[in-house]
């Protein structure tokens, strides 16, 4: 027997108190302030030990700022580690809502997965694997999936219809999986998904948004849509994706600390946002009728990069949407949800460049009027992640600067007795010692709770291959991570120096997977912080061999930027320590049937409808191939041909598609029956009266002909 | 199969130039036939050979035509007729050609349905029905949710940067002045603060 539908939770009724909420929040903000400023106090005090000078303010302010943040993000973890240990049942969880429920859904929801110029036959494969993870549940009926791609390359664009027509035929899912591509991209993910919702939001009562890597699990999804069935007060439900296909040894350093110490973050970060959470543009369900309500996002006062439209949609949306009354929860314990990364440094900080600019533009939300204040402290937040390295460079040019100065300026380094001197007993040294420890603490915090934590509970040490792996993955990615941060710092200071500058950010597609990057790339791309950690070098060697020592992890990042970039982005170095399970993660290890699905796909494959035979690709195959041409013109609306558009048609014929320009050719390929006509040309006419590549693209279907008789 | 009432002693002895012209013809319509994935090379000749009947019958009456673009014309216009046949639905000719052949490949026909290509009726109901039902959706009706952006209701600190932002916007000789005093300020602190 169908089990019962439960009646919705009381729209009244919150799933968390608001004087509970409050009371987090307090505890949480006034704690990290609290450390805050002990440790600024401190360092003040030192100062004044030292004979306070004027540059000591800026150095005080600047500190101020910088450990503050070092104290939110140790913080998190601490509070998460608490959240932990209070044990799953007390922790405070919207997806227990819908814990031990086996309902079937009475409303529909949406997978859309937006895509731009990716590699769709990877693309299906997820999709595949999601559907036939959604199917095992039995709930396939509840959902429709859409590929909404706003791929530019033409090429691509016929790729994406072969493949998806083959995953179609192949799943038997045509009226179950969709695929539209927009003519025009305007206002990028944002207004692919806005479009999305204009054209056929209404049908849905929630979509579950996807990046071209997403993967997500059927059976979390399910999940999901239960809890925004059964909450009417829910807005979105974000899920922390973790890493997955890691090859090269920077995607595995990044995997394996976002699988070891995330779940402390997140559990940090619950513990105060609860219902003001945030999304993160991707894993995340969304209830359709409030997003088109609340989420058409204003273009900002002025010009790009500070202006115009919003580049990272997705925490204003979140902010829109709490603003609105609606509930944003972080769904911390959904396991099924994936993602990928960025292969190398110099990719990862390719898209740090979008995403800088994007939150930079959030300063003006900061001002915007009836934001909750979970909304903002999370703009302020993504604000931070990108001007806490300017103001790190700062800090450490005028640390440096300070000692240049006390070297030659001929003041004495004997100290006064400060306050804290006096109620401690305890010299300068030994009062600059506590506070480099306490930094150092609270800097490896959160990786020394989460080794503990992994080594101690039998169940995930195993899942990390074992105590030895995970020491050694420990170790080896703080070494690395301490190399690498350097030239991150100086790298998004040039971002921001540059956004500040008003030089804008175009739409990149992203690496998802590379061989590597070569010498040649990394020294140009590296060349400044290489001759700034040179320089700097011998600046610090000037002043000081101590203070150089003391620099050292500073300056050997920036001196070593470009063997570490080149290093860190080889697949083969990634494999050899994936061999000896180091910086291994239970998924990569023991992979979840979604994963297996994901990898196992091929349903976008087939010989008998296909762009990517040599010699009649993508473009060529849309005119020459009878079942792609017939797919691409049955996608098209239908249109009349004028005479303008007989004579481009003509041309492409006549000159070849590569002799067209991008604004014609893609108009050719939006009119079916120029494609049609094109089509029937190239096989009728004989093979000087059209340009060679079609010849040729006709003849390769004879080669194949004689091959196979030979 | 074929067409029986054709023997071959029928063809006129062709000159070298014409067996060549054929034999482009031959070689077009074969590898039309391999593009519709057709693998069974016996089905393939006779198909072939129909067609080819057909074109050199209309040869007398268009002497001009090259062999090739005849025969090419009969293959097309034989594929869209059968097809109409099976589909059994008025649409317009342009359409028709790409329906049918999209219907032909979500049929399966390559693997399946190979012996029924291009042959007269009755043919197998599931075929039929299968080819009937073969469409393509970019996305289900539309249902779709407005969506309008509600201007962004700054503060009043906001709302001043936003009027300076916008006059530093239109007037670059104003913004040029900010920016240089922005600088001015900025080399005076550092001045003051480091070497003052």
């Amino acid at each position: 027997m169908e089990p019962l539908v439960p009646t919705p939770r009381d729209a009244r009724r919150p799933f968390f108190g608001h004087f509970r909420r409050l009371v987090r929040r307090v505890v949480f903000f006034s704690s990290a302030l609290l450390a805050n400023l002990a440790a600024c106090f401190w360092m003040g005090d030192l100062f004044w030990r030292m004979g306070f000078q004027r540059e000591h303010f800026l150095l005080l302010a600047v500190f101020f700022v910088l450990n503050g943040l070092l104290v939110l993000g140790s913080f998190h973890a601490l509070f998460g580690a608490f959240d932990i240990l209070c044990a799953r049942r007390r922790a405070v969880r919207i997806t227990r809502l819908a814990d031990g429920q086996t309902f079937a859904l009475t409303q529909r929801f949406a997978i859309v997965m937006p895509v731009y110029n990716e590699d769709c036959v990877r693309v299906c494969a997820r999709i595949e694997a999601i559907f036939l993870s959604i199917q095992a549940t039995g709930q396939l009926a509840a959902f429709d999936f859409f590929i909404l791609s706003d791929t530019r390359d033409l090429n691509l664009w016929v790729l994406e219809e072969t493949a998806w027509t083959n995953l179609c035929r192949r799943l038997d899912a045509f009226g179950r999986i969709y695929y539209r591509r927009r003519k025009s991209n305007e206002n990028r993910k944002a207004g692919n998904i806005g479009d999305f919702v204009r054209s056929w939001g209404g049908s849905y009562e929630g979509m579950l948004v996807l990046d071209a890597d997403s993967l997500m699990d059927g059976a979390d999804i399910l999940k999901m849509a239960r809890v925004m069935q059964l909450y009417p007060r829910l807005g979105i439900l974000q899920t922390p994706p973790r890493l997955i296909h890691g090859a090269s040894v920077f995607t595995r350093l990044q995997q394996f600390a976002m699988r070891l110490y995330g779940p402390l973050f997140l559990h940090g970060l619950n513990f105060w946002q609860l219902d003001g959470g945030s999304y993160w543009g991707h894993n995340a369900l969304i209830r359709l009728q409030p997003f088109s309500e609340c989420c058409e996002l204003p273009a900002l006062p002025g010009h790009e990069p500070f202006g115009g439209r919003i580049l990272s949609h997705d925490f204003v949306e979140a902010a829109l949407m709490v603003r609105a009354g609606w509930e944003v929860w972080l769904a911390w314990d959904i396991a099924g949800t994936y993602e990928e990364a960025p292969p190398t440094l110099i990719d990862h900080l390719k898209r740090d460049r979008r995403w800088c600019q994007g939150n930079l533009q959030h300063l003006w939300l900061i001002f915007a009027r009836k934001l909750p204040f979970a909304a903002r402290v999370q703009l302020f937040m993504g604000i931070m992640a990108y001007l806490a390295c300017p103001i790190w460079f700062l800090f450490l040019l005028q640390s440096t600067w300070l000692a240049w100065d006390r070297r030659f300026s001929g003041l004495s380094n004997l100290t006064i007795p400060g306050n804290i001197g006096k109620w401690l007993h305890i010299d300068a040294l030994t009062q600059s010692l506590i506070l480099a420890l306490a930094i150092l603490v609270l800097l490896f915090l959160p990786k020394i709770l989460a080794l503990g934590g992994a080594i101690l509970a039998p169940k995930v040490r195993r899942s990390f291959g074992g105590a030895f792996p995970l020491l050694a993955g420990v170790i080896l990615e703080t070494l690395v991570s301490m190399l690498l941060a350097p030239c991150v710092m100086v790298a998004h200071t040039v971002m921001v120096i540059s956004i500040i500058l008003g030089r804008s950010v175009g739409w990149d597609t992203q690496n998802r997977e590379t061989d590597g990057t070569a010498w040649r790339d990394a020294v140009r791309f590296h060349a400044l912080p290489t001759v700034l950690g040179l320089v700097w070098t011998a600046v610090a060697f000037r002043i000081n061999p101590a203070f150089a020592a003391w620099m050292s992890p500073i300056l050997l990042g920036l001196v070593l930027a470009i063997p570490v970039s080149v290093w860190t982005s080889r697949g083969r170095y990634g494999r050899a320590l994936a061999a000896r399970k180091i910086l291994a993660t239970p998924e990569e290890l023991d992979p979840p049937e979604v994963i297996r699905l994901a990898d196992a796909a091929t349903a976008a494959l087939d010989p008998a409808l296909s762009a990517t035979h040599e010699g009649r690709f993508g473009i060529t195959a849309a005119v020459v191939d009878p079942y792609v041409n017939g797919v691409h013109v049955s996608l098209l609306e239908p249109a009349r041909m004028s005479e303008p558009e007989l004579d481009l048609a003509e041309r492409c014929l006549s000159e070849g598609p590569h002799a067209m320009s991008d604004h014609d050719l893609t108009d050719l390929l939006y009119l079916a029956p120029a494609m049609l006509h094109m089509h029937r040309s190239v096989w009728l006419r004989p093979a000087e009266s059209i340009h060679p590549l079609w010849t040729q693209a006709v003849e390769s279907y004879r080669r194949r002909l004689e091959g196979s008789a030979s | 199969m074929g067409i029986p009432h054709h023997p071959l002693e029928t063809l006129n002895p062709l000159n070298e130039a014409e067996l060549n012209e054929w034999e482009e013809a031959y070689a077009a319509v074969e590898a039309y036939f391999q593009a519709l994935r057709l693998r069974n090379r016996l089905l393939i000749a006779e198909l072939v050979r129909r067609v080819l009947w057909r074109a050199s019958s209309r040869k007398v009456n268009e002497p001009d035509k090259p062999a090739r673009v005849l025969a090419m014309e009969e293959t097309l216009a034989e594929i869209s007729a059968w097809t109409q046949d099976v589909l059994a639905e008025p649409l317009e000719n342009s359409r028709l050609a790409a329906r049918g052949r999209l219907a032909l490949l979500l049929t399966g026909m390559p693997d399946q349905w190979q012996s029924v290509f291009l042959t007269p009726p009755p043919w197998p109901g599931a075929f039929v029905a299968a080819m009937r039902s073969s469409y393509l959706a970019a996305g289900p009706n539309f249902a779709g949710l407005p969506m309008v952006a509600k201007p962004l209701e700054l503060n009043a600190f906001g709302n001043s940067a936003a009027l300076w932002w916008d006059t530093m916007d239109r007037r670059p000789i104003v913004r040029m002045m900010v920016v240089a005093c922005v600088l001015a300020f900025l080399s005076a602190a550092v001045w003051f603060i480091f070497f003052d």
